[in-house]
């Protein structure tokens, strides 16, 4: 992960240096907030040549490489939040989790300042979680979640998560509604498991909300350039091969180009009971293709109980294969690189389509803490591998599997 | 232990019935009695609870106060003007807190605690005890 090695510790240093404790008197700045959340949870795949994972910057989770696993949906956060004035605050915000390389080193979620122009108009600048879908802001807090983990047919379409950057917030009464637009722009260096170190640059969007009494509406829109420097030199191998393997380095490498997320989405939660969806588009002519989810789920309280369920889906549009060079058409002693070659394009389209049905249901049995139990029913498409990781050579896409999840929530 | 047993249950219980007459404890929303006159209705005074900025009529923001966690007029409070089990309050204001827009209201442990930061603080709402009210105290409402 790369970032600016100075700034947070800077802001961490001038929190501590500046202020004493949440005090008696609210008028009596400055203040400050020390918050933690966390998740303990073990997850059991039924698919053992390859790994069920949470997030795209997870190699390793249930299935193959562990029974059950504690590591695909625990983690621990802790947030210090500092009100220096009536329209200033800063935040800091570490989690620890198993991140890409396996490990659970602590990674800076939230670092920014605030400034609130009016209590309806803030601006911030510094690390922040891109909202682009209703729960994406505060994924990573599983108390606040109906489910175990968001609807990842969804959530997972893109490992964009976050920016380096400045974001506005505006909220404005519409009639007896309430509307709240969010606008951002930044970069930021991710790492996923297959390729590296992913880059985006000018990520830029929007999303906009309006509540109505327990109803919101969501609409967004995000937009990135994107590197993947290891993808690239697979598709520098095809530039050797004239002007059919420049054509499909130019079209498929992902050296700057953009990818374009639309989401729309709704919820209804009256408190006794809730229904909600969202729908999304991901689109790019690089390698990681277009493609489309969705999801609709439902849940009702009894008492400390609340049962819920949820069908989604992910579809692919556009390529999921390509002919690649001609193979026939080249002199002998390339043929068996240049099908490599193809054999690694092709590996690099394979679709992750599936279907998901869950079931669970979240118990709050104790203050701020609650327990949660999901199956999730995961049907792959022809050829998919859905959002397995770490696939083994014994793995067979397409094809059906279950996974059983159990986690404690909690806050303080 | 025994408290917040009590408490879960009268807040399991009044999940669980619609009609808002059954409680364990009677809750009145208060402000000082030195506080200029104000009317809110029921659905203001859960928007100032759930961290909507409300304006006074004399232009002042209402700064809500809590009683403790898991009291039995914190449950009863909640659950009558934000229609929110304590569990939904938390989930309430761990979305703002976790994503830098806010945090919950300031608490006190105690209604003498709360009677001395009301009367120091004119623009601050709380609720209480209904058979705790006295004449340093001016009720808002009372559903």
């Amino acid at each position: 992960m790369r970032c600016n090695p100075r700034f947070p510790w800077f802001l961490a240093g001038s929190l501590i240096s500046l202020a004493s404790v949440a005090d008696e008197h609210q008028a009596n700045l400055p203040v400050l907030h020390f918050d933690g959340f966390g998740t303990l949870g073990v997850v059991h795949s039924s698919e053992e040549d390859a790994d069920f994972v949470s997030s795209l910057t997870q190699n390793k989770g249930a299935g193959h490489s562990d029974d059950w696993s504690a590591g695909v949906d625990s983690r621990i956060g802790l947030q210090v939040t500092a009100i220096l004035t009536e329209q200033l605050s800063a935040v800091v915000q570490v989690v620890s989790e198993q991140r890409y390389d396996a490990s659970n080193s602590p990674v800076l979620e939230w670092a920014n300042v605030k400034y609130d122009i009016t209590p309806d108009f803030s601006l911030r600048a510094g690390r922040i979680r891109l909202p682009t879908l209703l729960a994406a802001a505060y994924r990573k807090v599983g108390y606040v979640n109906p489910w175990v983990r968001p609807p990842l047919v969804i959530y997972n379409m893109l490992p964009i998560t976050s920016n380096d950057g400045v974001d506005a917030s505006y909220r404005m009464p519409v009639g007896a509604a309430v509307a709240t637009l969010q606008a951002f722009y930044g970069r930021r260096d991710f790492r996923v498991p297959e390729f590296g170190e992913l880059n985006a640059r000018d990520t830029v969007g929007l999303f906009g909300t309006v509540e109505l009494g327990d109803a919101i509406v969501s609409g967004g829109y995000l937009q990135t350039d994107v590197r993947i420097d290891a993808a690239n030199e697979l598709f520098d191998q095809f530039r050797q091969f004239g002007d059919a393997g420049t054509a499909i380095a130019d079209r498929y490498e992902v050296d700057g180009s953009t990818f374009s997320l639309w989401t729309v989405g709704g919820s209804y939660d009256p408190g006794d009971w809730f229904v909600r969806g969202e729908w999304g588009r991901r689109h790019t002519r690089a390698f990681p293709g277009t493609a489309m989810g969705w999801y609709g789920s439902g849940g009702y309280r009894i008492g400390q109980f609340t049962p819920y369920a949820t069908i989604g889906q992910r579809i692919r549009v556009g390529r999921t294969s390509d002919p690649g060079l001609d193979v026939a058409m080249l002199p002998p002693p390339t043929r068996e690189f240049a099908a490599a070659l193809n054999a690694g394009l092709n590996a690099a389209l394979h679709s992750d389509e599936y279907d998901s049905l869950s079931i669970g249901t979240r118990w709050d049995f104790m203050r701020n803490v609650s327990f949660k139990l999901q199956l999730d029913h995961i049907r792959l498409d022809a050829g998919s591998q859905g959002d397995l990781a770490n696939a083994q050579p014994g793995f067979r896409p397409g094809g059906n599997f279950n996974v059983l999840s159990a986690t404690v929530d909690f806050v303080f | 232990m025994a408290r917040r047993i009590r408490a879960a249950c009268v807040g399991l219980f009044l999940g669980m019935t619609a009609a808002d007459s059954v409680g364990a404890v009677d809750v009145v929303v208060v402000m000082s009695a030195t506080s200029p006159t104000v009317t809110l209705n029921g659905d203001q005074i859960g928007a100032i609870f759930l961290g909507k900025s409300v304006r006074l009529a004399n232009g002042a923001i209402a700064v809500p106060i809590d009683l403790a966690d898991g009291s039995a007029e914190r449950t009863t409070f909640y659950t009558k003007y934000a229609g929110k089990t304590p569990a939904q309050m938390k989930m309430h204001w761990s979305k703002l807190v976790f994503t830098g827009r806010g945090h919950p209201p300031r608490q006190v442990s105690d209604a003498e605690d709360l009677k001395k930061l009301l009367a120091d603080n004119p623009t601050a709402i709380s609720y209480i005890d209904a058979s705790l009210v006295d004449d340093t105290l001016t009720v808002i409402a009372d559903y």
